[in-house]
């Protein structure tokens, strides 16, 4: 597919501006009624998801070049989705995330670039993260775990960690945590170690396809080398990149993908794991986006009208990972769970996506900070989310402004109430 | 292209992040769908774009359009041709920025609001006060700035909460001259309680029946009646859409009521308005309400002539939502609705706890369906629309019913079974509304080249039952018949528009513009009437035709 083809998606906008706001239904207040980051930044109306399909109508019927400005638009965005999740709630003929995504390519293959992305894509290819870390250092997260290596024993169950857990300290007590936990319970989980890449969804997001197919290559022939039955990952971005991108890029993985939010609640539910110890805090849970209304297993662009495109073959967000974390918060003893305005599928995003930390910083950390400020708002005493670049956006973020606000990784709540020391992750 | 010297002098007014010329920024506010005549849907491209932040900085960016010959539009939301540039060298004036409540009083039961704040954000706001705002029926997500003193205001709330034009109090006007005028109370420094004074009342010249839709200047601040609201201060709501359920709050009721023809449905309108009860009262077009919920299934049933039959049986129909302030209160709205409709020959039924009364509850207090209508099509457009007694909406519903179905019949619409119209009353049922809707592809241009002569054949026939011409008198075409057999209006308009904006300045197009009509649209027949329809109403020197 590519930009033109999806002509019909953007003649079909009306303007009715609802991408700019949270679910009509749901609005409790002024504060917290907007949806998109981008737009509420920037304000015209070509940064919303709206202006952004008539900007790409805009250049297909060649009344628009692609120009260092129309890139600004397509790139201070993070994908989170929140637009299409609003117009969907009325339509059924639009898919301003598929328009959002052709249009990174289509920038990315007419040479306007960001330069921020084209050093992650370089960093991509010499050390297969983007975050430009050593390969070599891939698995120094997991030391002392005890974490079978797929590359010689077999696993039931591959452990993707992603970039961010394997290389970003500050988040290693969370992802530990959920070894020794998974490990506990006495399931057969293995890793690739050093071996292990980038899921290459970020590539894909930042219209670098060639990248992503290839990494996406690399993932699918380590699933399947592995012989495992089951992948499951931490990292909310690489869940929805397993779930949505790969099969869209004609690329499905035939194991089972699992969040470890959904883990979890199958090893509670399934008696394995019991939390003990009392969490005596008041916090909310923000929805990553890639958890969330992005996580929703991909579906084939339907061929012809989409006006007589059932409702049932439209990802309309509906089908996002959003009872499992929450489910798993309240059964900690001791917590207490409150919840923001917005939430679910009509939640507000962290900033952190579409390369827009890495790009944008200041606009990441503008996002992250309204979201610190609904939490606030909600009564929470700290806000737990289950994404490691969501956690990563709120702690600069926080530590930008000079502010301070406890932020968690839903597994270092769930390993104080199990009672691993905080020594042993 | 605007000049570098007109554009470094928007950026002095507004700074330069809020300021743009790119021309992919531009486009985004030169594509307008709805309510769009023209077929290409595209609009004159603006020449820039502004994003004042403050009434000063719309007043600065008002001045430079004036120093360089440019003219100016402002939009708040931005949805609907009225916010589009119709002509070139355009600024646009993206009002954004300026979206706060600035006062809710409470005791005096108004709010003060700039023109982004949309009616979702203020409803949710006045509800912890136990107040409520009228929404208008495009929906919580427009504002209610702009309804009240440029454009229309109707809403199925109308019958608690009148509509838009009777809702403004005080008034922050910029004048296309840049000075900045004050209507009513805040032009004496009195607060901003009333829209006529102490202070200048000028409400009949800032927006009249229909509003100016921009081109008499900018509205910075509005001051807004606020109601009653005897529900929760927070309404919980799961769903998004047309699968919200809420739980019905005390002393709320919601029924659909059916009449068996036109005049027992009139009849019953204008009972419950003398009645005074009632909240929310709505005549829905049921095929299209079965459209938009069924969009896929209507397109393979529609044809069906029993499916016709069925709907045209119970085409008259309406939802009333009664709230009461007691369990006294309630319980004599019911019994007062149970009467009119028992005498009237017609049936209730209460949605109680049936799972569709949050869509029919919240739906219509929210006001959030609305944009539901682009489901079934991608677009949509209204025909009538003028305001006047019920009866006259009733004939309206009728005409509209005609034409609807000939348009049908040439498959330029969607088929919607043919059920035509909203109503509601206002006022204790001393005034009623009625639009008429059809849907179409925007995408499928011999639909959309059918739009224009659809909404000239309406006003023909609203011209000859001297019925008015709604909110389609906006259009510059409509205005160039309608004005010489309405009294020639539009001469009226422009003596004002010449002391108001001696320059020029503001983007008139849809206040006194006027265009011609390309004749060959229409069909040829049809052409023939419209001119007899024209010749026997026009006004001549010397008065009204005889």
């Amino acid at each position: 597919m590519t930009l033109a083809d999806y002509e019909r998606d953007m003649a079909g906008c009306s303007r009715c501006t609802c991408c700019k706001w949270s679910a009509l239904s749901q609005i409790k207040s002024w504060r917290y009624a907007k949806n998109c980051p981008s737009v509420t930044k920037y304000n015209f109306h070509a940064y919303s998801g709206g202006g952004r399909l008539t900007a790409g109508l805009s250049i297909i019927k060649g009344r628009s070049e692609l120009t260092e400005g129309v890139a600004d638009i397509v790139y201070k965005c993070q994908l989170c989705g929140a637009c299409d999740t609003a117009c969907k709630i009325y339509r059924d003929d639009i898919d301003i995330n598929e328009v959002l995504l052709e249009f990174r390519a289509d920038c990315v293959e007419r040479g306007q670039l960001v330069l921020e992305h084209m050093l992650m894509i370089d960093a991509l290819k010499k050390e297969d993260n983007v975050l430009g870390e050593p390969k070599a250092a891939r698995d120094k997260w997991a030391e002392g775990l005890g974490l079978k290596d797929v590359n010689k024993q077999r696993a039931d169950v591959l452990l993707h960690a992603g970039c961010r857990y394997c290389y970003d300290k500050d988040l290693w007590p969370s992802i530990r945590a959920a070894v020794r936990l998974i490990l506990s319970a006495g399931i057969n989980l293995g890793f690739a170690g050093k071996n292990e890449s980038c899921c290459g969804g970020r590539a894909y997001e930042l219209g670098y396809r060639g990248e992503a197919e290839k990494y996406a290559d690399d993932m699918l022939s380590r699933v399947k080398a592995s012989g495992a039955i089951t992948l499951l990952t931490c990292c909310a971005d690489g869940y929805s990149h397993f779930r949505y991108l790969y099969p869209r890029m004609g690329r499905k993985l035939s194991v089972d993908v699992v969040h470890i939010t959904e883990y979890l609640i199958r090893l509670i539910q399934a008696g394995r794991i019991r939390f003990q110890r009392k969490v005596p805090l008041k916090v909310t849970y923000h929805d990553p986006c890639h958890l969330g209304r992005m996580s929703e297993p991909f579906i084939p662009e339907w061929e012809g009208d989409k006006l007589l495109r059932p409702s049932s073959l439209k990802r309309a967000g509906r089908g996002g990972v959003y009872e499992q974390p929450r489910a798993a918060l309240r059964s900690i003893p001791g917590l207490e769970l409150v919840e923001m305005e917005r939430i679910r599928e009509w939640s507000w995003c962290c900033g952190a996506g579409g390369g827009v930390y890495e790009a944008y910083p200041d606009f990441c950390f503008w996002t992250a900070m309204e979201r610190i400020d609904e939490a606030r708002s909600a009564g929470a005493e700290a806000l737990v989310t289950a994404c490691p670049w969501c956690v990563r956006a709120f702690r600069d973020a926080l530590e930008q402004a000079g502010e301070a606000f406890p932020i968690y990784d839903m597994m270092e709540l769930v390993a104080k109430s199990i009672g691993i020391p905080e020594e042993e992750v | 292209m605007l000049p570098d010297q007109a554009y470094e002098a928007l950026i002095d007014a507004v700074g330069q992040e809020n300021v743009s010329r790119e021309p992919v920024v531009l486009d985004g506010y030169a594509w307008q769908p709805t309510f769009n005549y023209n077929p290409e849907l595209w609009m004159e491209r603006p020449s820039a774009v502004v994003l004042p932040g403050s009434t000063e900085e719309v007043r600065q960016t008002i001045l430079v359009c004036n120093e360089y010959g440019l003219k100016f539009k402002a939009l708040s939301t931005g949805w609907c041709v009225t916010a589009a540039p119709w002509c070139e060298g355009v600024v646009i004036l993206d009002l954004r920025r300026m979206n706060r409540i600035l006062e809710i009083d409470e005791k005096n039961m108004y709010v003060v609001v700039e023109p982004c704040a949309i009616g979702a954000q203020i409803q949710a706001e006045v509800m912890r006060y136990g107040l409520n705002i009228h929404m208008i029926g495009a929906g919580c997500i427009s504002s209610p700035l702009a309804s009240a003193t440029s454009f229309m205001g109707h809403g199925w709330d109308g019958i608690y909460m009148s509509y838009s034009p009777r809702n403004v109090l005080g008034v922050e006007w910029v004048l296309p001259s840049g000075k900045v005028l004050k209507l009513g109370t805040p032009g004496s420094g009195l607060g901003w309680f009333s829209g006529d004074g102490p202070g200048p009342s000028l409400r009949g010249i800032m927006r009249g029946a229909i509003g100016a839709c921009g081109g008499v200047g900018v509205f910075t601040k509005c001051a807004l009646k606020l109601f009653n609201w005897p529900g929760p201060p927070v309404v919980e709501a799961e769903g998004l859409g047309l699968d919200t359920k809420t739980e019905l709050p005390q002393h709320f009721k919601v029924y659909l009521c059916f009449l068996p023809d036109w005049d027992s449905f009139a009849d019953s309108m204008y009972e419950i308005g003398e009645a005074e009860i009632g909240y929310i009262i709505n005549k829905n077009a049921l095929g299209l309400l079965l459209s938009v919920i069924f969009p896929r299934l209507t397109r393979k049933i529609a044809k069906r002539k029993a499916i016709k039959e069925t709907v045209d049986v119970l085409k008259n129909e309406f939802e009333i939502i009664l709230a009461g302030n007691s369990e006294r209160e309630i319980s004599y709205q019911v019994e007062v609705l149970e009467d009119i409709i028992s005498r009237n020959g017609g049936f209730l039924f209460d949605l109680g706890d049936n799972p569709l009364v949050g869509i029919f509850w919240w739906g219509l207090v929210r006001n959030y369906a609305p944009p539901i209508l682009f489901r079934p099509g991608g677009q949509f457009m209204t025909l009538f629309g003028s305001d006047d007694s019920f009866d006259s909406q009733v004939t309206a519903a009728r005409l509209g019913e005609r034409i609807k179905k000939e348009w049908l019949e040439k498959d330029l619409i969607y088929d919607d079974l043919g059920d035509t119209s909203w109503m509601h009353i206002f006022e204790n049922g001393m005034w009623g509304h009625c639009e008429v809707p059809f849907i179409f592809d925007p995408r499928n241009r011999r639909q959309v080249e059918a739009v224009m002569p659809e909404a000239i054949e309406s006003v023909m026939a609203s011209l000859e039952k001297n019925l008015g011409v709604g909110m389609l008198a906006m259009e510059p075409l409509i205005r160039k018949i309608a004005s010489p057999m309405q009294g020639n209006y539009n001469k009226w308009q422009k003596e004002f528009q010449r002391i108001i904006d001696p320059r020029g300045a503001a983007d008139s197009a849809l206040y006194t513009g006027e265009a011609e009509i390309d004749l060959s649209t229409i069909d040829p027949n049809k052409l023939q009437k419209m001119t007899e329809i024209i010749m026997k109403n026009l006004w001549t020197e010397s008065g009204p035709p005889r």
